[in-house]
């Protein structure tokens, strides 16, 4: 168990700034998931936690102590790896008991804490065999067990689901996430993928380009985004993003005829009085495809279709395309009317793309 | 599984027979010429040993059964032969391998110029075994070579080298461990470096030392090929021959006669076709037996990946 | 990675690694250089006590080597041109003979399990284990027999056979560390076996196949024994007729070591050419089998 504070950390290869001034603090027992794009630094950050990368400059603490220049081994971290790093020629039993055996455990206690992480697991009737008959999700396990079997003060993993079945991943997330519970061990997660970081986060760290673009629980995250790159980057299908005009007494959606307002739809005047161009965000879940009887906006819908029970339309405003969700009672065709769930309305600046409330910028 | 259907069972005939026909004309180029050139010899080998025949009077030959073994498994000198082979190839293959793996080990990591310095390292093994041999034993020459001189500018006495059986054995040593070190170390190096970086990142995050590391990772998973090239060594140093010809002659007197400079000398100097075969096969059922056991070794080690 | 150690033991250690390293290298460089020196030294000096590091050069070793100058009427030291050429011919055939039987076969015992592949392993190894010097009457025998004697096709044979049991053993190696899923999604999406293994496979293994040839390259070229007892005139290889110039008047030191220069030349040349694949990576199959 342990806190982990980064102060300033920058993380330089050479020319390229893989991780820019960032500064954050762990707590002790959270479940923290860095998330983002592909090279926005979230691993290089946590390999810099790890020890495994160097940083630049900044500092790296644990429980207040400055672990810069500890070595991996010296840091009491576990990590899971992405890809391969079960020992092959090992059994998964020796796998596994093999950090308790490099730090010299007495042999007792290697039994006792192998049948504690055993039963945790259900690995009982693999231990003999070798990594390479089990499939990539077993691997996966057998290397969390490594991991944990140490009782480690902190977890680190790194996209560890990415390389296995998307049916066997969903179990394991719930696992894991039942798991760090139980144990209460600090645990920073890297992913690209959000819903993999919704549904296991205390908290959420968007990364983009090296630096942190956003630190919130899951849910603040997807009600109240920072940015345009933390509201469509997380969320499925993504938020859509439409060019607000300004028409007298409210704003209007691109070039439709559709305009929103105060009245209609409980608009803020902020936003109608803002000399700022805007931008509308609202998530495909807030806008409904309705019965033609219902009130609502004459928008051309471009097409429906369903995945399952849900069913989702596309209509198109100011040459962007939105997505929203088909709430008709009688399914026809592409007619109906579109309506927008004012309280799902978020606005940001056109040019500087972050979020604005009330009359100061987020 | 269920019952494929008649178009998928046809795919995998189809992918049958063709992984059959690349079994098939993959390696008949390798079997034909092998056999080609390895039977007739391999044959002759074996059936002349069992005659006293020599190539110089190939009309006067006759069938002595296993009299050429009787008389070489009875020689005394032979058995001398055999222990000196057996150390030689002993000290040779193993200081190979302890020095190829280690530096093998220093040079997985990249650095500048490493190519260059790899490339230079490869040298002693590209030259000719008996430039080689005449290259040391000019080196070790006790009046006039360098070593000794090397040896004497810093205090140490001088050895004669090529003159006393026991130094002899080491001079030999020396010089072959100088011309095939490399070898190990380029398969070393590659066998090093075909081990993924993450294992050895899991190794330090979990607390190993780099010794452990070394002994309990990198050295198991680099095992298949590391035996290899033991195996190979190992029968190449047998059949050592150019580089005795050119450093000691089999010299002093005859004490660093391998078995092959024996068979050399009965087949070459003496003309007994017949005797020199049968030593061979001797020295081959050596070689295979020894082969056997290790390659058995390998397969097995080789069967957890 | 980059960690750091602060222990003075590690400190110690790292400076022990370097000096064995240092001390090998010297071992290892140190004669070649002698040997380059030597080459270029007349005979008094090559005996020169203690041994000089400065002189006057002296070309009579490579003037008996190439036959020219001084050493121009000597009846050993002609046609070292022609046995130049055969050299090269046979050493690039045979060498690339070696290679891609060697590959072929590695290829398929690494990818396939068939009745009788660990004999043939074994048996392919077990070609390397024929002393030269105990069958080289009967391979003469053999040659005279099927016209082969004092040929470059013979000699080029001899070069396959020699090495081709090397190449499947360490290309087989490669490929054991190629996965293959590789050539199972090619083969699902409808290519053949032949194109999987070209296009795709083999790309993969190159720094196997440097190596492979590296090594072949370096027996054949420097192949004595059976080229001596092979050749009488046409086919001579290069080290053979250089090896003949030092019979006659003893031991001719100057032109031993010149040779030994001349002999190593193209070899370092080939070897710096494929630097860049040497250093690939073989795993033995350590990434797993499916």
């Amino acid at each position: 168990m342990a806190e982990i504070e980064l102060r300033k950390l920058t993380i330089e290869f050479g020319a390229f700034k893989a991780v820019d001034d960032v500064s954050l603090t762990v707590k002790n027992g959270e479940f923290v998931v860095y998330l983002g794009p592909s090279g926005c630094g979230k691993t290089t950050t946590l390999r810099c936690i790890a020890g495994l990368t160097r940083a630049t400059s900044g500092d790296v603490l644990f429980d207040g102590q400055r672990v810069n220049d500890l070595t991996a081994s010296q840091r009491n971290i576990a990590m899971v790896f992405q890809f391969v790093s079960l020992y092959p020629h090992m059994t998964i039993r020796e796998n596994i008991v093999f950090p308790l055996k490099a730090r010299g455990v007495p042999s007792a206690e290697i039994t006792r804490k192998l049948d504690w992480v055993t039963g945790i697991f259900k690995l009982g009737d693999e231990l003999r065999r070798y990594p390479s008959a089990l499939p990539p999700g077993a691997r996966q396990k057998v290397a969390l067990a490594r991991a944990l079997i140490r009782d480690p003060a902190v977890l680190l993993l790194d996209e560890p689901l990415s390389a296995i079945d998307e049916q066997f991943r969903e179990e394991m997330r719930w696992e894991l996430g039942h798991l760090q519970r139980q144990l209460g061990v600090t645990t920073i997660y890297v992913t690209h993928d959000q819903r993999e970081a919704m549904s296991l986060a205390d908290r959420i760290v968007l990364m983009n380009n090296g630096n942190i673009v956003q630190v919130s629980t899951p849910n603040d995250m997807f009600f109240e985004p920072v940015d345009i790159f933390a509201g469509q980057f997380i969320g499925s299908p993504s938020m859509n993003l439409i060019e607000l005009a300004p028409v007298v007494g409210g704003l209007r959606l691109g070039t439709s005829n559709a305009v929103l307002t105060p009245q209609n739809h409980a608009v803020p005047e902020w936003a109608v009085a803002s000399r700022r161009p805007l931008r509308l965000g609202i998530r495909p879940h807030n806008v409904h495809l309705v019965d033609s009887d219902i009130p609502g906006f004459d928008i051309p819908v471009d097409s429906v279709f369903g995945i399952g029970r849900e069913k989702f339309f596309t209509f198109t405003i100011a040459d962007t395309i939105c997505q929203g969700v088909d709430q008709r009672s009688r399914p026809d065709g592409t007619s109906g009317k579109v309506r927008f769930d004012p309280a799902g309305l978020l606005f940001f600046d056109a040019e500087t793309g972050r979020r604005v409330t009330g009359e100061t910028v987020l | 599984m269920t019952n494929p259907s008649h178009a998928e069972h046809q795919m995998q005939m189809k992918r049958q027979s063709s992984g059959r026909l690349m079994i098939f004309g993959f390696l008949s180029p390798s079997l034909v010429i092998l056999l080609f050139m390895v039977l007739y010899p391999f044959l002759s080998l074996v059936y002349y040993s069992f005659y006293n025949f020599s190539a110089l009077r190939q009309g006067a030959m006759k069938p002595v059964g296993l009299g050429n073994y009787r008389f070489l498994l009875s020689d005394h000198q032979l058995w001398e032969r055999f222990i000196f082979t057996g150390k030689f190839v002993f000290i040779c293959v193993a200081l190979q391998m302890l020095i190829g793996i280690f530096v093998g080990y220093q040079l997985q990591k990249n650095f500048r110029g490493r190519d260059v310095v790899f490339t230079l390292l490869m040298m002693p093994m590209m030259l000719s075994p008996i430039v080689v041999g005449f290259l040391w034993r000019y080196m070790l020459n006790s009046e006039w070579g360098i070593v000794n001189f090397l040896l004497s500018s810093v205090g140490l006495p001088k050895i004669d080298w090529l003159g006393q059986a026991n130094a002899a054995l080491w001079a030999a040593a020396a010089a072959d461990t100088w011309m095939w070190t490399p070898f190990i170390i380029l398969l070393a190096t590659a066998a090093f470096r075909g081990i993924p970086e993450t294992i050895h990142e899991a190794a330090e995050v979990d607390g190993a030392s780099p010794a452990y590391k070394f002994f309990r990772i990198t050295l198991p998973i680099s095992a298949p090929v590391l035996f290899i090239a033991l195996i190979l060594r190992l029968i190449d140093s047998f059949k050592q021959y150019d580089l005795f010809i050119a450093l000691t002659g089999g010299g002093p007197g005859s004490s660093t006669e391998t078995v092959s400079f024996a068979v050399a000398k009965t087949a070459f100097s003496y003309f007994y076709t017949g005797e020199a075969s049968a030593l061979a096969v001797i020295l081959l059922v050596i070689i295979i037996g020894l082969s056997m056991i290790l390659v058995r070794h390998l397969t097995h080690i080789s069967q957890r990946f | 990675m980059n960690s750091s150690r602060t222990s003075a033991f590690d400190h110690a250690g790292r400076w022990l690694i370097f000096a064995l390293l240092a001390i090998y290298t010297l071992y290892n460089i140190g004669p070649v250089f002698w040997l380059l020196l030597s080459s270029f030294k007349s005979r008094l000096d090559l005996f020169a006590m203690p041994p000089k590091l400065f002189f006057t050069p002296d070309l009579s070793g490579y003037e008996s080597v190439f036959g020219v100058g001084a050493a121009a009427n000597n009846a050993s030291s002609v046609g070292v041109l022609d046995s130049l050429i055969n050299s090269i011919i046979v050493s690039v055939s045979g060498t690339s003979l070696a290679v891609i039987f060697g590959t072929l076969a590695g290829y398929v015992c690494s990818r396939f399990n068939f009745v009788g592949k660990s004999d043939f392993m074994f048996f392919v190894l077990s070609t390397r284990m024929l002393p030269p010097v105990a069958v080289l009457v009967f391979y003469h025998m053999m040659f005279a027999r099927l016209g082969l004697a004092d040929t470059r096709f013979g000699l080029i044979l001899v070069s396959i056979f020699a090495n081709v049991g090397l190449a499947t053993w360490i290309m087989k190696g490669f490929f054991d560390g190629v996965p293959r899923e590789v050539e199972q999604i090619a083969l699902v999406n409808g290519y053949s076996r032949m194109y999987a293994f070209t296009r795709l496979v083999l790309p993969m293994v190159k720094g196997g196949i440097a190596a492979t040839a590296g090594f072949c390259f370096i027996f054949a070229w420097n192949e004595f024994a059976f080229s001596s007892i092979l050749t009488t005139t046409q086919a001579k290889t290069l080290p053979v007729k250089i090896s003949a110039a030092s019979g006659a008047t003893g031991l001719e030191w100057t032109q031993i070591c010149a040779a030994g220069v001349v002999l190593i030349i193209p070899v370092l040349v080939f070897f710096y050419l494929i630097r860049k694949h040497l250093l690939m990576g073989m795993t033995f199959g350590v990434l797993g089998r499916r």
